[in-house]
C-alpha cells in the first residue's frame, strides 16, 4: 500500500533534469572563480594566522596548512584505491615546503597560494555524468525490490516482483511546497542524517519527487570504495575531506558550496556533521556550512538574478532502526563519558552483520518514514507558496532588507552569522516537529525510563553497567508507563510539536507497544528489547540508550531536572534531557 | 566593529514611538546625530503642542526640544522618511498591539532599539520578543540602566547599556546615545538586559514601601539585597547571563530606582504603605508603573517553576491585598509587616 503523499508515484517516474545537468560545461569556470574568490576573501580577511607575517599574509595560512596536511600525510595509509590521490597531495605540499623555504622574492607567495587553492578546488569539485544518475535511478529500486521480493516471498528473480519499495518506504509532508520552490529558487535540502544508508536513500528520494538531481557533500573516505566512487562522482557530490583541517581548505570547500548555490545548484547538507552519535535528533549545527544558503543569496541579490532566494528544507527520516546504532552509540559514549565508558569496538560495517541487517530490514514489514518539513528562508522564516518570507505573526519579510545595513546590500560577517544562528535555532525546532515518532522509539523510551524509575541514583555510566537481573520491569509497570507516554506524545502531536506513526492512534497500549517490541527486539545480535513471561527487558542498555534518545529533548521524560529551564542538553546524571 | 559610518546616521531619520518622559529625553538625546527624529504622541493635539512649544509639558516640561525633533500622531507619517533606526518607547502592556498597527509601515532594514521595562502580561514574553514577532524587522536591541528620565533630561552624568544579538544594533545604540553627560556600554545579553530592567521594578515598589512605613537604609538594604539575588535566580533560569544583574541594567537600575521617588514604581509603594489604596494611586499617577502588573506575574511564574523568590512573593501579596481591602485592614498592614520580618527567617 502506497501510503507517501499522493504526488509521489514510485513507477514511471522521469527524470527531470536542472542545472546540474550542466556543471561539465562550467565546471571549470566554477572552479576558477570559487579559486578567485578564495584569493580575494583570504588577502582581505588576513585572519589571525596572517598577522604574525604582517609583511605577506598568505605566508602565516600557508604555513598552518603545511603543517597541518604534513601531519595528515604521515597519519594517512593510503590503499590501492587511495594511492593516486595521495601521492599527488604529498608532491604538492613537499613542493610548496621547498617554495616556501626559498624568500617570497624568489618565489611569489601568492603563486604558491593560486597552486594550493586550484589543488584543493579540483579535488572537492564533483561531476554530474546523466548516463551515471540515470544508471542509479534504475538500480535503487530495482535492488531494493530484489531485496524485498528475494527475502519476504523468498524469490530471487526480478520478475513476478509482488512487494515494491512504495510498500517500504514512505514520503510524506510539504512534498508540493518543495517541487513548487524548487522552480522559484535554490533549494538547500537539509536531512537529518543516522546512517550511511541516508546518503543513496535521499538521493533516490530526490528523485522520486520529481526533482532535479542534488548537489552534496560527500566524506572523502566513500571514494575510496571502487562502486560507491563510481556512482558519486558521477552524481554531482563534491568531496569533503574531513581530515583536512587547514582555513584555507575549508575556505575553499565553504566557496564551493556557495557559488554552486548561487548557480541555482540545488543542493544537500546534512547540517549536525556527521551521523548522530546519541541516536538524538540532531540539536547542534554546523552553522559555517548552514551560512553559505545566506551568503549565495545576498550575491545573488547583489547581481539582481531573477531567482535570487535560497530556500532551507528540512528532512527528517525515521527508522525504526539503524544499522550502525552500536557503534554510533559507542563512539557518543566514549567521548562523552571518556574514562568512564568501556568500549566494545566496531564491527557493524563487517559484510556479515550488514547483510544480516538488510535481510531482516526486508524480511520484516518495517519501513522508512521521510518527511519534508515546511520550508525556511535564510534566516529561519517560514515560507509560503509564493516563495515569500513570512514572520511568526504572519508578517511578509523582505529578505533584501534585512541584508541591507547602512543602506547597502552587502555582506556583514557577525549580521550574518547572527542571521545563520537563527537559522539553526529554528532548524533544530523543525527538525524535533517533523519527526515521525516510530513504535520502536517510544517502546525504547518507556523501558528505559522506567528502568531509571527503578534506580533514580544511578549516573548514567553506572546505569548502563547495570547487572541482567536489574533490567527487567513487569509487563504491568511497563505497560503503566507506556500509557503515560502514550498519552504525552498524543498531546504533543495534538500541538503540532512531532508526527506519530499510524499505530499510536489507538487506544490500547498494547498494540502499539507490541508493534514496537517487534520492530527493535529483532534487529540485532543482542536484543534491545524483549517480552516474555509478564517480564520487559534489555540485553543492550546502550543500544536501549540510543533508540529512547530519539525522543530526548521533547520534555517527556518525568524525571527532567525542575529547576532547568530547557529541555535539551545533558543532565547532572549524564543523561540526554 | 560593525561596518556602517557615521556620517550615514548623520544623515538618517530616527522615528521615537511613544512621546512619555523616556521617550522623549531618547529623542532629544538621538537628534544630536541625525537629521531629523519623529516623535510618535497617540493625541494629534498633544503634537501640535509638542511643536508649537518645543516642549513635552505633560511628562519633561523643563526640557527645550532640538529643532530637529518632529511630534506627529500619525503613523504613516512618522516612517515616511524610511527611518533607519526606531525607538520603541511604549508601555509592555500596549506594545504589541500598537506593534501590529504600525507594522505595516515598516521596512524591514530598520534598527529597533527598545527602551521599555517590563514584560507581556499575558505571554510572559519579552518585548524584543514580542516586536520580533509582530514587525518585520529581526535586528532588535534594548537600552536600559539607572536612566530617571528628570535627571537625563537635566544633563545630569548617568549611562544605560545597549544589547542586541546584533553588533551593528549595538554599535549604533552606542554611537546615537552617547553624549558628553550620557554614556554607553553595550551588551549582547538580551535577555539579561530585559529582565533586569523589569524585575528592579519589583525592587523599587519594595524600597517604596519602606520609605512609606518610615524605616531606614538597613531594612531597604536587606530587601535589595535579597532581591537581586532573586533577579539573578530568575535571570539565570531564563538564560541570562548573572553579570548582567551585577552591572548598570540591574544593580545599576535598582539603585536608582529603589531610592527615588521620581520612580513611579517606588511611589506606588510608598503610597500604599502609606494607607492609600492601590487603584487611588495608579490613577492617580497618570502614567504606568510597570512593576505593579511584573510582579503579580513573575510571583506566579516563579511558584509554578519552583524559584526562590520572597520578596516578589511578598510584594505581589501586598498589591493584592492593597487592591481588594481597604486601607487601613489588617491584613494588609500585617503583610507588609511580613515583608520586613519574614526575610530574617531565611537568613541562615
Amino acid at each position: 500500500m502506497n501510503e507517501s503523499h499522493p504526488v509521489i508515484r514510485f513507477e514511471s517516474v522521469p527524470i527531470v533534469e536542472g542545472s546540474l545537468h550542466r556543471l561539465e560545461e562550467f565546471r571549470p569556470q566554477l572552479l576558477e572563480s570559487v579559486t578567485a574568490e578564495t584569493v580575494r576573501e583570504l588577502s582581505v580577511l588576513s585572519p589571525s594566522l596572517a598577522s604574525q607575517a604582517a609583511q605577506n599574509p598568505y605566508e602565516g595560512l600557508l604555513g598552518e596548512a603545511l603543517f597541518s596536511e604534513k601531519q595528515r600525510l604521515r597519519r594517512e595509509k593510503p590503499t590501492v584505491f587511495t594511492k593516486n590521490r595521495y601521492k599527488n597531495d604529498k608532491l604538492l605540499w613537499s613542493q610548496v615546503q621547498a617554495a616556501l623555504l626559498k624568500s617570497p622574492v624568489e618565489r611569489d607567495r601568492g603563486e604558491i597560494m593560486s597552486r594550493v587553492l586550484s589543488h584543493y578546488a579540483e579535488e572537492i569539485g564533483g561531476h554530474f555524468d546523466a548516463r551515471i544518475y540515470r544508471l542509479a535511478t534504475k538500480m535503487v529500486p530495482w535492488t531494493f525490490s530484489w531485496l524485498l521480493n528475494a527475502a519476504s516471498v523468498k524469490r530471487v528473480l526480478p520478475w513476478g516482483m509482488t512487494q515494491s519499495l512504495s510498500s517500504r518506504l514512505r514520503i510524506v509532508g510539504e512534498v508540493p511546497h518543495l517541487q513548487n520552490l524548487s522552480k522559484k529558487g535554490t533549494i538547500l535540502l537539509v536531512p537529518t542524517h543516522q546512517s550511511n544508508i541516508d546518503s543513496p536513500l535521499v538521493g533516490y528520494v530526490i528523485y522520486l519527487m520529481s526533482l532535479p538531481p542534488f548537489a552534496y557533500g560527500a566524506g572523502l573516505n566513500l571514494f575510496s570504495n571502487p562502486l560507491l566512487s563510481f556512482f558519486m562522482s558521477g552524481l554531482g557530490s563534491y568531496t569533503v575531506d574531513r581530515k583536512k583541517t587547514s582555513a584555507i581548505y575549508k575556505q575553499v570547500l565553504k566557496n564551493y558550496s556557495v557559488q554552486i548555490l548561487e548557480r541555482g545548484i540545488h543542493s544537500i547538507f546534512f547540517p549536525g556533521g556527521g551521523r548522530s552519535r546519541s541516536g538524538a535528533i540532531e540539536q547542534k549545527l554546523k552553522l559555517g556550512l548552514m551560512g553559505t544558503a545566506l551568503e549565495a543569496q545576498l550575491q545573488n541579490l547583489k547581481q539582481g538574478k531573477p531567482n535570487p532566494n535560497v530556500y532551507v528544507v528540512p528532512m527528517v527520516t525515521s527508522y525504526h532502526s539503524v544499522l550502525e546504532a552500536g557503534s554510533l552509540i559507542d563512539d557518543f559514549l566514549l567521548e562523552s563519558g571518556k574514562s568512564r565508558y568501556l568500549s566494545y569496538g566496531d564491527d557493524s560495517w563487517h559484510l556479515q552483520s550488514v547483510l544480516r541487517f538488510f535481510w531482516k530490514f526486508f524480511s520484516s514489514s518495517s519501513g522508512v518514514t521521510v518527511r519534508i518539513g515546511r520550508p525556511m528562508d535564510v534566516f529561519g522564516n517560514l515560507v509560503d507558496e509564493n516563495g515569500r518570507s513570512i514572520g511568526p505573526n504572519g508578517t511578509c519579510i523582505d529578505p533584501k532588507a534585512w541584508l541591507t545595513s547602512g543602506g547597502e546590500l552587502a555582506p556583514e560577517k557577525q549580521r550574518d552569522q547572527e542571521y545563520t544562528r537563527e537559522l539553526g535555532k529554528s532548524l533544530v525546532e523543525r527538525f524535533h516537529a517533523d519527526n515521525t515518532v516510530l513504535t520502536s522509539h517510544a517502546v525504547a523510551f518507556v523501558l528505559f525510563e522506567a528502568l531509571r524509575k527503578l534506580y533514580p541514583d544511578y549516573d548514567l555510566y553506572r546505569f548502563l553497567r547495570m547487572s541482567g537481573s536489574q533490567r527487567v520491569v513487569t509487563l504491568d509497570r511497563f505497560l503503566v508507563e507506556a500509557a503515560k507516554v502514550h498519552s504525552r506524545l498524543r498531546e504533543l502531536a495534538d500541538r503540532g510539536k512531532v508526527f506519530l506513526s499510524k499505530e499510536f492512534y489507538t487506544t490500547k497500549s498494547e498494540d502499539w507497544v507490541e508493534d514496537g517490541i517487534r520492530h527493535l527486539g529483532l534487529w540485532h545480535d543482542s536484543a534491545v528489547i524483549r517480552k516474555a513471561d509478564r517480564a520487559v527487558w534489555s540485553d543492550d542498555l546502550s543500544l536501549l540508550y540510543y533508540y529512547r534518545n530519539r525522543l530526548s529533548g521533547y520534555g517527556l521524560s518525568e524525571l527532567l531536572p525542575k529547576e532547568r529551564g530547557t529541555s535539551r542538553g545533558i543532565d547532572k546524571k549524564g543523561f540526554l534531557a | 566593529m560593525g561596518s556602517i559610518k557615521k556620517d550615514f546616521w548623520r544623515k538618517s531619520t530616527v522615528a521615537v514611538v511613544g512621546g512619555g518622559s523616556w521617550g522623549t529625553v531618547l529623542a532629544q538625546i538621538v537628534a544630536e546625530h541625525c537629521a531629523e527624529v519623529r516623535l510618535w504622541v497617540r493625541e494629534e493635539e498633544r503634537a501640535r503642542e509638542i511643536n508649537a512649544t518645543k516642549s513635552n509639558v505633560d511628562y519633561v516640561p523643563d526640557l527645550h526640544l532640538r529643532s530637529n525633533i518632529k511630534a506627529l500622531s500619525d503613523g504613516e507619517r512618522i516612517f515616511e522618511q524610511k527611518p533607519q533606526l526606531i525607538i520603541w518607547a511604549l508601555p509592555s502592556d500596549v506594545s504589541r498591539e500598537w506593534a501590529i498597527k504600525l507594522a505595516p509601515f515598516i521596512n524591514g532594514d530598520e534598527f529597533i532599539i527598545h527602551a521599555t521595562k517590563g514584560i507581556e502580561p499575558t505571554s510572559f514574553k519579552r518585548m524584543s520578543e514580542v516586536l520580533s514577532e509582530e514587525l518585520p524587522c529581526r535586528r532588535i536591541g534594548v537600552i536600559s540602566g539607572p536612566n530617571l528620565a528628570l535627571e537625563i533630561a537635566r544633563s545630569e552624568p548617568a549611562a544605560a547599556v545597549v544589547a542586541s544579538n546584533f553588533e551593528e544594533v549595538r554599535e549604533a545604540g552606542k554611537y546615537l546615545f552617547t553624549n558628553p553627560a550620557f554614556g554607553i556600554q553595550t551588551s549582547e545579553d538580551v535577555i539579561g538586559v530585559e529582565w533586569a530592567g523589569t524585575l528592579k521594578n519589583i525592587l523599587a515598589i519594595a524600597a517604596g514601601i519602606v520609605e512609606g512605613r518610615k524605616l531606614g537604609w538597613n531594612t531597604r538594604s536587606l530587601l535589595l539585597t535579597l532581591g537581586l539575588g532573586e533577579m539573578v535566580r530568575l535571570g539565570q533560569m531564563l538564560g541570562a547571563k548573572p553579570e548582567t544583574f551585577f552591572g548598570l541594567a540591574g544593580v545599576g537600575d535598582v539603585l536608582a530606582t529603589s531610592s527615588s521617588d521620581l520612580s513611579r514604581n517606588f511611589r506606588v509603594g510608598l503610597r500604599i504603605a502609606q494607607g492609600e489604596p492601590l487603584l487611588k494611586v495608579l490613577e492617580q499617577l497618570g502614567s504606568t508603573a510597570e512593576g505593579v502588573r511584573t510582579a503579580r506575574l513573575v510571583a506566579q511564574f516563579a511558584k509554578v517553576n519552583q524559584v526562590f523568590m520572597p520578596v516578589t512573593q511578598a510584594i505581589s501579596d501586598i498589591l493584592s491585598l492593597s487592591e481588594s481591602e481597604s486601607a487601613d485592614s489588617q491584613k494588609l498592614v500585617q503583610a507588609i509587616d511580613r515583608l520586613f520580618t519574614e526575610p530574617l527567617g531565611w537568613l541562615s
